[in-house]
């Protein structure tokens, strides 16, 4: 008999040490791969750290693809460590940058450091209501969030082209020549624009900045406070914290409330930051929602571990582009972010559950099997 | 409860890999359809064939670029031969080659649209050999991470960037203005400036004789159309189907279903199979990949298709379809940017200049509408005939374009085929989306 059981103790340096040894042993996979289809994987590593950081504007382009996965991957990572799945962020990310928009539209001759904080608050307020509709009805009809909230990311995606090409909406364009043409969305005023952090040739976003504060106050929330205790409690066991006297149904929406307001937040920052017009196209075609989910698992839902992996994961999507061409297609380049994955959760895994042949209960197992029983 | 939350996590394990593999490998799935017979011919073919014409446009630099149609490059196009001047021919050789990018929407693989500008693109390498070094970037989102693609293609050196996709065009207009000394192309928009150009075609005129296929072939005079996106250009090319194929058949009607993408298979054959539970029986696309077709070959239904010749991809159902042959205008205006005597343009290419192609006809065809409908081709190569000559009745029964009016290609203000936004008599759907 072959059984996969959960060791109890992992040492501290392996913690450490497997998500190296995983990048590591990505790298080695992913270099056979480039062997295999023709290229020098020495030369090719190398193309992607020049085009994601050291050529010009480079990393600059790494940190607009790392902006959003940042906040989507937080608001994946925060709630999937309390094991409610949100697999909204797609969509809550939508509805943040429809609530943003507006809020830049309406408040387009506001002062600009009024209006970054009114322009967020939409992107917050919208994201957290969307979310809170699979966390109502989870907490209060039992019905399955993975399913009601990936379902409303098709819902939201309709509610944005609804907005831009089915509807005479406030957000859309109806003078400008290329409207007519082609329907886009209202430009904000220049007042809507976030100023970025400029250091030389490159840009810090000022949505990353917000990023970074937020992950370190949600590592500050999940760590130190009451709430932040009950969540994790929440997250072990929901018996145990519905035995310990604990408002679970509160947990679970307030758990989505923030994640959701995180995407919504990501939202924004594509409005402020980037885009400053509602593009229904450019935001489904970036899918940051999704990919939010793939920067949360690599980050083991550790917040700060996300900053991290937003930036490595911005890098090579914006290598990418960079190395694909004729004689480099960019399924290689995909190739190479879903062999990093599986190596990141695979070392996870057996760091954490070991293999065993054989039929006999090791004590460690059955003092296991016991405490579950109490 | 325990086994309760073990299968969730392994579902979101598996939701986020599938997410994963979803971005990194959406393009090598679809890569499965992937570039028939016509690309690597023409990339090999590409070397030898490059140095005789070069040399030989040497000797006749003066000739305009577009008068000598040779080399086909395997494609089933005729190409143009370039002339470039002496002056041209030194500075830009193989050790230092003028270098052309294209930004692609999607994959070149999808045998649509962007297949037809990769035909285009491999044929600009034919035709120059090594004096000309052309790269792409597939699948480039249209939004702001364009922009960085832009930048990285101008790092690369890029003397001419063609965008082939209307959503690049607030990011082409920021680029041309920041980067003056680059020339950049932008297919189906309006924006020009010194140094942004743009280039089309009237593929409507093309999808009038798709139409008159559809409605010679209709049984039933029930038509379906998969069109992607409510906006004018798409419009339009309803709009002329649909009067041509109540040309061939007064009592057809054409009902249209948005999918709101230009290439997502799955969409696609969704609207696919929702006209052909409504009951038509020819199905039209205006899709980028040839999946309508292999969803009227499944119900034994006729189909046009769009972008490229796609009747190996159901041959029993094909009728026909309005190409477009990209590679000789691509050609001639980098051997003008080689030269230096590229100028900013509005290009409107037509069924006279052999921009708009339409593709062989069907085994089903017969030959009094294949008569039909190469008779109207050659009025409107002749310019006695344009679909959007007026009397034309809306669908509401009002009247479109009054008689002996013919509605301009572009116009900033009033009705032009660029902002057409209403639907003919005989259109069932909204053309609002």
């Amino acid at each position: 008999m072959i059984a996969i059981e959960r060791t109890l103790d992992t040492p501290r340096w392996q913690r450490v040490a497997l998500p190296f040894a995983s990048l590591l042993l990505a790298a080695i996979i992913s270099g056979l791969v480039l062997v295999l289809s023709g290229h020098n994987p020495i030369t090719t590593y190398e193309q992607i750290y020049t085009a994601s950081f050291t050529s010009a504007g480079a990393l600059t382009s790494t940190f607009v693809y790392a902006t959003p996965l940042l906040f989507t991957g937080l608001a994946a990572a925060i709630a999937f460590r309390m094991r409610i799945w949100n697999i909204g962020g797609e969509g809550q990310l939508y509805m943040g940058a429809i609530g943003a928009s507006g809020i830049g539209l309406l408040l387009g001759s506001w002062p600009t450091p009024l209006l970054i904080p009114a322009m967020m608050a939409g992107g917050i307020v919208a994201g957290a209501l969307w979310a809170l509709v699979p966390g109502l009805l989870r907490a209060y009809l039992q019905t399955n969030e993975i399913l009601v909230s990936l379902m409303l990311n098709y819902v939201a995606g309709l509610v944005m082209y609804f907005l831009i090409y089915d509807s005479k909406s406030y957000w859309r364009d109806l003078t400008s020549p290329t409207a007519l043409v082609f329907p886009t969305g209202k430009t904000l005023s220049a007042a809507a624009t976030w100023p970025g952090l400029t250091i030389g040739s490159f840009t810090l976003p000022l949505g990353f900045v917000a990023g970074v504060v937020l992950a370190v106050l949600l590592l500050a929330l999940v760590r130190s406070t009451r709430f932040g205790f009950e969540m994790r409690v929440m997250g072990d066991s929901t018996s145990a914290a519905t035995y310990a006297g604990m408002r679970t149904r509160r947990i679970i929406l307030a758990v989505m409330a923030v994640s959701g307001a995180l995407a919504g937040l990501a939202g924004a920052s594509q409005i402020g930051d980037f885009g400053h017009v509602l593009d229904p196209r450019g935001l489904e075609q970036a899918q940051y929602g999704y990919t939010g989910i793939v920067v949360a698992a690599l980050a083991m839902y550790n917040p700060l571990a996300v900053v991290v992996v937003a930036i490595l994961i911005g890098a090579l999507t914006n290598a990418g582009f960079a190395l694909q061409g004729p004689g480099f297609p960019p399924g290689l380049v995909g190739t190479m972010e879903g062999i990093i994955l599986f190596s990141v959760l695979g070392g996870e895994i057996l760091g954490r559950y070991r293999i065993r042949i054989g039929s006999q209960l090791r004590p460690q197992r059955a003092e296991a099997e016991a405490d579950a029983a109490r | 409860m325990l086994s309760g939350t073990m299968r969730a996590t392994r579902s979101v394990v598996a939701i986020g890999l599938v997410a994963a593999l979803a971005a990194g490998c959406g393009s090598a799935a679809t890569t499965a359809p992937a570039a028939p017979a016509s690309a690597a011919p023409a990339a090999s073919a590409a070397a030898p064939a490059s140095a005789a014409p070069a040399a030989s446009a040497a000797a006749s630099a003066a000739a305009p670029a577009s008068a000598a149609p040779a080399a086909s490059a395997g494609t089933g196009f005729t190409m143009p031969v370039p002339s470039l001047t002496p002056d041209a021919m030194s500075k830009w050789t193989t050790s230092n080659p003028f270098k052309a990018a294209f930004i692609y929407v999607g994959a070149p693989s999808d045998a649509g649209w962007t297949h037809a500008h990769e035909v285009g693109r491999l044929a600009v390498q034919a035709a120059f050999g090594g004096r000309v070094q052309t790269m792409y970037k597939e699948n480039v989102p249209e939004g702001p991470q364009a922009a960085q693609v832009v930048t990285q293609l101008i790092n690369q050196g890029a003397n001419i960037i063609f965008a082939t996709s209307f959503g690049y065009q607030d990011t082409l207009v920021a680029a041309a203005k920041a980067h003056p000394n680059v020339l950049f192309e932008q297919a189906t928009g309006t924006e020009q400036l010194p140094n942004l150009a743009e280039y089309y075609g009237a593929g409507e005129d093309g999808d009038y004789l798709s139409g008159m296929a559809a409605g010679a072939a209709t049984k039933n005079g029930k038509i379906g159309f998969v069109a992607p996106y409510p906006i004018p250009e798409v419009v339009r090319e309803i709009d002329a189907f649909t009067m041509g194929a109540r040309s061939m058949n007064p009592n057809a009607t054409v009902r249209v279903v948005w999918t709101n993408t230009w290439f997502d298979p799955a969409k696609e054959r969704q609207a696919a199979e929702s006209l052909v539970s409504a009951g038509v029986d020819v199905l039209g696309d205006g899709q980028d990949s040839p999946t309508t077709g292999q969803v009227a070959a499944a119900a034994g239904l006729k189909w046009t298709g769009y972008d490229s010749n796609q009747e190996s991809f159901a041959p029993n159902a094909w009728l026909t379809a309005t190409t477009y042959n990209w590679g000789p205008y691509y050609i001639n205006d980098i051997a003008a940017a080689m030269n230096g005597t590229w100028k900013t343009h509005f290009y409107y290419g037509s069924l006279a200049d052999g921009f708009v192609v339409m593709a062989p006809f069907g085994q089903s065809v017969s030959a009094a509408t294949q008569a039909a409908i190469l008779a109207k081709e050659a009025q409107i190569k002749a310019g006695t005939f344009d679909p959007f000559t007026g009397p034309i009745t809306k669908q509401d029964g009002s009247i479109g374009v009054p008689a002996g009016t013919t509605l301009p290609v572009y116009t900033p203000t009033g009705l032009s085929k660029y902002s057409i936004n209403w639907f003919v008599q005989g259109v069932i759907g909204n053309p609002a989306g």
